[in-house]
């Protein structure tokens, strides 16, 4: 049962190598959708090509699907998933800000990376600021500080809010998307270089768009959140190598690096 | 510059994928803004190793005497620089340039870079992650404030592209 590293499967020192390997297959796939080019990406923004919007909507579906249904055939435990808490207001003004720094700085922190292995002058200098500004964060840290725990909810899902289950709410997002899908390709139309925009068969789009509603419809039926608290007491997994001494150290405690098998809690962004 | 890129339902699919695997081995997503930061700590604590020390944002990096950039998420930063040169490399797109719209001269647009760098390295830090960290992987996890984060990306850079419409039209 997943998440592996949670349940003792390797050690600290093997997921970083996992890190690389992760991180190769995500640099590799941002540069083939033309992420290392910022005139590409900034094209969302005027309306001219959605490559943007159509990647990341389609990858926060499928992998919610993903996490969803093997949540529900019991390979993953959602509980032992890092769930990114929520700060309403560093949230929205840092998104803000963020967005503001894409348009002028033509990319964002991933991509700037693609693109300035790939020689793009404009990207190593837009790196170089991002490590500036992260420095004047820092230094502005103690003015900060109030601001940056303001609104704080703890790890909160779109379920918790209005207190529906979470495949209810999949189901709402994968209408969503499709619903944007269908709004930015007409935008693109209108707005876009056809010559450039590439061309889907329309049958493919509309088959592929049923199979996600229906996904999030059977979401919506079945009730993962359930299947998930019913697994949770019956089912002991126990990790496949336990033998092996597994100590969960809190990165604060200020361990030197040990030689034995070690498995290190440091999620947070 | 070759300009023929993939189909972005595809990536789109290929890059779910992706953050469902770190998902399933790790039990987290992406990041990247992180690394940027620690890069920030490791260089102050090279030239001002007393400063660093008491600048309290930067103390969790530089805490146990390890680097700084011995991080999970400045690993994968890393694996993403390779993979994008091994993309870039396969498509013949690795090439020296500035890229900008037709209106606008080189050092202007690398000091908008900059600047924009500036303004997202600050933005990434006070929202806790970037598009990947925060949007990308929050958002398929359903956390609510991620989704918050997500749609202030997008209003920030539409509410201000029109000023910047010189540097890319």
């Amino acid at each position: 049962m997943g998440p592996l590293y949670k349940f003792g499967w390797f050690d600290a020192a093997y997921s970083l190598q996992l890190a690389g390997l992760i991180g190769f297959l995500f640099g590799f796939v941002l540069e083939r959708a033309g992420f290392g080019n910022a005139r590409k990406l900034v094209a969302i923004f005027y309306l001219r090509d959605f490559a943007v919007l159509k990647v990341m909507f389609t990858a926060i579906v499928v992998c919610m699907m993903g996490l969803l249904y093997f949540s529900v055939f019991g390979w993953i435990d959602l509980s032992r998933v890092y769930i990114l808490p929520t700060y309403i207001w560093p949230q929205i003004v840092g998104g803000l800000v963020l967005g503001v720094g894409f348009v002028m700085g033509g990319y964002c922190p991933t991509t700037s990376v693609v693109a300035a292995v790939s020689g793009k002058l404009d990207a190593l200098v837009f790196i170089g600021g991002m490590i500036l500004g992260s420095f004047i964060f820092a230094e502005l840290f103690p003015f900060l500080e109030g601001f940056y725990e303001a609104g704080a909810m703890g790890p909160v899902l779109l379920s918790d809010v209005p207190n529906i289950h979470s495949g209810v709410i999949a189901l709402l997002v994968s209408i969503m998307a499709v619903g944007a899908y269908w709004l930015v390709e007409k935008v693109e139309q209108r707005f876009g270089d056809s010559e450039v925009l590439p061309h889907g068969s329309k049958r493919v789009k509309r088959a592929a768009a049923a199979v996600l509603v229906l996904l999030g419809l059977i979401l919506a039926i079945v009730n993962p959140d359930r299947i998930a608290a019913e697994r949770a007491t019956p089912l002991p997994e126990k990790p496949p190598e336990s033998k092996a001494a597994v100590q969960t150290t809190a990165p604060e405690k200020g361990k030197p690096a040990s030689t034995g098998f070690q498995i290190v809690e440091d999620e947070g962004c | 510059m070759n300009q023929r890129y993939a189909n972005p339902y595809v990536i789109g699919v290929l890059l779910g994928l992706v953050l469902l695997f770190s998902f399933y081995t790790m039990g987290r997503g992406l990041g990247s803004s992180s690394t940027f930061s620690r890069v920030a700590a490791a260089g102050l604590d090279l030239v001002a190793p007393d400063h660093a020390k008491k600048t309290a944002y930067f103390a969790e990096y530089l805490a146990d005497g390890r680097s700084p950039l011995m991080a999970w998420l400045a690993f994968l930063t890393l694996g993403a620089g390779l993979g994008g040169l091994f993309s870039a490399f396969i498509s013949r797109r690795i090439q020296g340039e500035v890229l900008r719209g037709p209106s606008i001269g080189v050092s202007a647009r690398l000091w908008l870079a900059l600047a924009g760098g500036v303004l997202s390295g600050f933005a990434a830090r006070l929202a806790r992650g970037c598009t990947s960290g925060q949007a990308l992987t929050g958002a398929s996890e359903l956390a609510f404030g991620s989704w918050l984060f997500m749609f202030a990306i997008f209003a920030g850079a539409y509410a201000t592209a029109y000023f910047f419409r010189k540097e890319w039209l």
